[in-house]
């Protein structure tokens, strides 16, 4: 529990909490936490609440060099640590920011948008047929596990293979993570969402909108230079689009037939505008931030 | 750009290393953070095992691995047994299959082989009429006789290959090899996996090339057959190379901005990644053009006939690969399982394989590479010198099963001894009886080569110190130059 929270478990070796594993860190800690779930009626949600409300889960994780000097994997949490998102947060925020997450629960399992040929090792004959409507958009966690074929984005997300127990995930950073989150049309189908989300419950002039988009992605106000940064980025995408018509109608074309909202362009919108729009929103969704729990 | 690479290292090793489990995983931190001018208290830990550096000097810089998936009959293609054509439909006699003590692989008929065998080459080594390429290439090639494995089922099998255990979610060998050494490769992933099939098969999957519990920056990727090569390598419709680019930029500003606030040294990470993403999306198309290559190199590959077209293909692409840095190859071709048909569906096997195996063993060779460039070719076991019992019913369908006490494996290139016999099997090729080697003592060669003792390349898991090789394995060097 204290290692999805912080990180790094009160014993750090969550494989092994044996003699060869690693000690506590705070043994006392441990201990009181121990007792507080039995009172607590063993709760899990109890200790989540007493977890993340405490002070010590409530630190900035901006790093400061002073503590790193003495405590480099800071073991002794004196600060937080900036945690990126485990594979299926990523699936669901970057659907629920952009307003496409289907909230309910229960059900069958589910067949995201998957590219041709991706199970070709599946075992057995059974076809992976995408699955339509609202079932498109539901969380991670009901996506249809297949050992052999696994679901590919929530793989380059470190999301356990279900072929070995996994009592820690790890959080890597790789260039396949960037090419999903650019390039990937489910994602790609979010920050088309993401952008019809903001021009939709906005409507000041760019630079509050701008704000308005950041703020709903990161939970917080951009600083000045992060807005202008995205304002030129916009100017600067409207502007290739400008040139690229052809691009501009494509990025705002609907991806799939089920999407029966009002479209993508209206009366007071060039393509390139909204085109501009879904790149801006692209470019929030991509955000080191946007997946990072800080 | 060599500065976010040097980055990019430094910070994926710190950061792989913070998350690992105590032991070596701090000491190797504590040496990096020295490094990078961090004071640490306790600067008498010392690091036994470098990575990132071979532990003596090379043969081999880049491994392509032909790996043929399904188990490839040795007695149909490299081991000329004369006593097995004698005994054809006999019995095969009890002294052989006396520790045979399989649930479905029995005993039965002793099936001949309808190949006819040929010496090739200044040491005369033995191929059927199958490998009529391969064989050409023999003075290059040490071939294995009396490898031998422990389990006869595909999947714990090619585990055991690939991961050096029956267990799942072990590290694959190039992991390993990536851990161990790095990778030069600067636009692409730095172990590639290639696959072709002669028809549907789940014999292959990504538990052969997982990284285990080494870092996911490790693992193998597998180029796909179909669409993108790499998953995601197009932009969506619409999105040209300047949007992409202008994408790239602003994210690439905003995240900046971030690091300088938080000084989350994630965040350069991040930022190397989408600058390599960005790299390999520039480089893909370049790699898969092959419009610089000779038009008497793609017919060597066979790349003008139907088919040879697929392997040849994924052949002249592991070339090419190791040509730009990326350390381990993997090429899976399935499959040889062929309990059923043997004589129909192996020619079809080689058909496929046999000339682009070669090309690419001759291009290697004619470039200069193939010192340095080490090759393996062979699957997870051999075949039965008996007829497969458990689904041939009768002579015209017959197949052979399963086979791991006695199989061929071909290696080349790297500091390997080419034009060379390792190792023999008794007169009916069942049992290896000389120079029998392990797929344990495969994979120690072939670290070996790597500069890499396998002994000493080690991660601490679970409190003990993990090795491809788990507790066994002795280097052939009888395989060696």
């Amino acid at each position: 529990m204290w290692q999805d929270f912080f990180g790094r478990g009160l014993v750090s070796t969550s494989a092994d909490f044996g003699t060869r594993g690693e000690p506590p860190t705070h043994p006392e800690l441990l201990d009181w936490l121990a007792n507080e779930l039995i009172e607590q009626d063993w709760s899990m949600k109890s200790m989540h609440e007493r977890i993340v409300t405490s002070a010590t889960y409530c630190q900035s994780s901006t790093v400061r060099p002073e503590l790193s000097a003495h405590d480099p994997s800071n073991k002794l949490l004196a600060s937080q640590s900036s945690l990126r998102f485990t594979a299926e947060a990523v699936r669901d925020c970057t659907l629920a920011v952009s307003g496409l997450l289907v909230d309910k629960i229960g059900g069958q399992s589910v067949v995201p948008r998957q590219p041709e040929g991706e199970d070709m090792e599946k075992f057995g004959n059974d076809q992976w047929t995408e699955s339509e409507g609202e079932d498109r958009y539901r969380r991670a966690f009901y996506t249809s596990t297949r050992r052999t074929a696994p679901f590919p984005q929530l793989e380059t997300f470190d999301a356990p293979t279900a072929r070995d127990t996994c009592t820690r995930r790890e959080r890597s950073n790789t260039p396949l993570q960037a090419l999903t989150l650019l390039n990937d049309p489910v994602f790609f189908e979010a920050a088309q969402a993401l952008a019809k989300r903001i021009l939709r419950e906005h409507h000041g002039n760019l630079d509050q909108r701008i704000e308005y988009g950041f703020r709903i992605c990161t939970s917080r106000l951009p600083a000045a230079s992060e807005k202008k940064s995205l304002r030129a980025s916009y100017q600067r995408l409207h502007e290739i689009l400008q040139q690229e018509p052809t691009s501009a109608s494509k990025i705002v074309a609907i991806p799939n037939a089920d999407m029966t909202s009002a479209d993508m362009t209206s009366a007071d919108m060039t393509s390139a505008d909204m085109g501009a729009w879904v790149g801006l929103s692209s470019i929030l969704l991509n955000l080191h931030e946007f997946i990072t729990r800080d | 750009m060599s500065n976010i690479h040097d980055l990019l290292g430094i910070q994926q090793r710190r950061r792989f290393l913070r998350d690992c489990v105590g032991g070596i995983g701090t000491i190797a931190l504590a040496q990096l953070l020295a490094e990078d001018g961090v004071a640490v208290e306790n600067s008498s830990l010392t690091d036994p095992q470098k990575q990132k550096s071979p532990h003596y000097t090379p043969t081999a810089k880049n491994v392509i691995f032909l790996n043929m998936a399904g188990g490839p009959s040795q007695l149909d293609l490299f081991d000329n047994k004369a006593l097995l054509q004698k005994l054809d439909g006999s019995p095969i006699p009890d002294s052989f299959v006396a520790d045979l003590n399989d649930t479905v692989i029995k005993g039965g008929s002793v099936m001949a082989t309808p190949r006819t065998f040929s010496r090739t080459g200044d040491c005369g080594m033995e191929f059927s009429d199958l490998l009529p390429h391969l064989s050409q290439t023999a003075d290059e090639l040490c071939m294995i006789r009396a490898m031998h494995t422990d389990t006869a089922n595909h999947h714990p099998a090619q585990l055991l290959l690939n991961c050096g255990t029956q267990m799942f979610d072990h590290p694959s060998l190039g992991t390993w090899v990536n851990y161990g050494l790095g990778s030069q490769s600067r636009n692409l992933p730095r172990f590639v996996v290639l696959k072709s099939y002669s028809k549907d098969a789940s014999l292959v999957g990504p538990s052969l090339w997982t990284s285990g519990f080494l870092s996911s920056t490790y693992r193998g990727v597998a180029f796909r057959s179909k669409g993108d090569p790499i998953l995601h390598l197009t932009n969506p419709d619409g999105v040209s190379q300047s949007f992409q680019r202008a994408r790239l930029d602003a994210i690439g500003e905003l995240n900046q901005l971030r690091l300088e606030t938080t000084h989350d040294q994630e965040i350069a990470t991040r930022m190397a990644s989408y600058e390599l993403a960005y790299r390999m999306q520039m480089a893909a198309p370049e790699l898969l053009d092959f419009s610089d290559e000779t038009a008497e190199t793609l017919a060597m590959y066979g790349i003008d006939n139907e088919q040879t077209r697929w392997y040849g293909t994924n052949c002249l692409l592991a070339r090419r690969m190791i040509e730009r840095g990326v350390r381990f190859v993997q090429l899976y071709h399935a499959d040889w399982d062929h309990h059923l048909e043997l004589n129909k569906l192996l020619p079809i096997d080689c058909g496929m394989t046999d000339q682009p195996a070669a090309a690419l063993i001759t291009d290697l060779k004619q470039r200069g590479l193939l010192d340095e460039t080490l090759v393996v070719w062979g699957g997870e076991f051999g075949r039965t010198p008996m007829i497969e019992v458990r689904r041939a019913s009768n002579l015209e369908v017959a197949g052979r099963d399963h086979h791991p006490f006695g199989f061929t494996m071909l290696m080349a290139g790297g500091g390997v001894k080419g034009g060379h016999i390792v190792g023999e099997t008794d007169e009916l090729g069942y049992h290896g009886v000389k120079d029998r080697v392990h797929i344990h003592d495969l994979h120690a060669t072939i670290l070996h080569c790597l500069g890499l003792d396998h002994e000493r390349l080690t991660y601490r898991h679970k409190g003990r110190d993990f090795r491809l090789t788990d507790v066994r394995g002795n280097v052939v060097t009888k395989v060696l130059a």
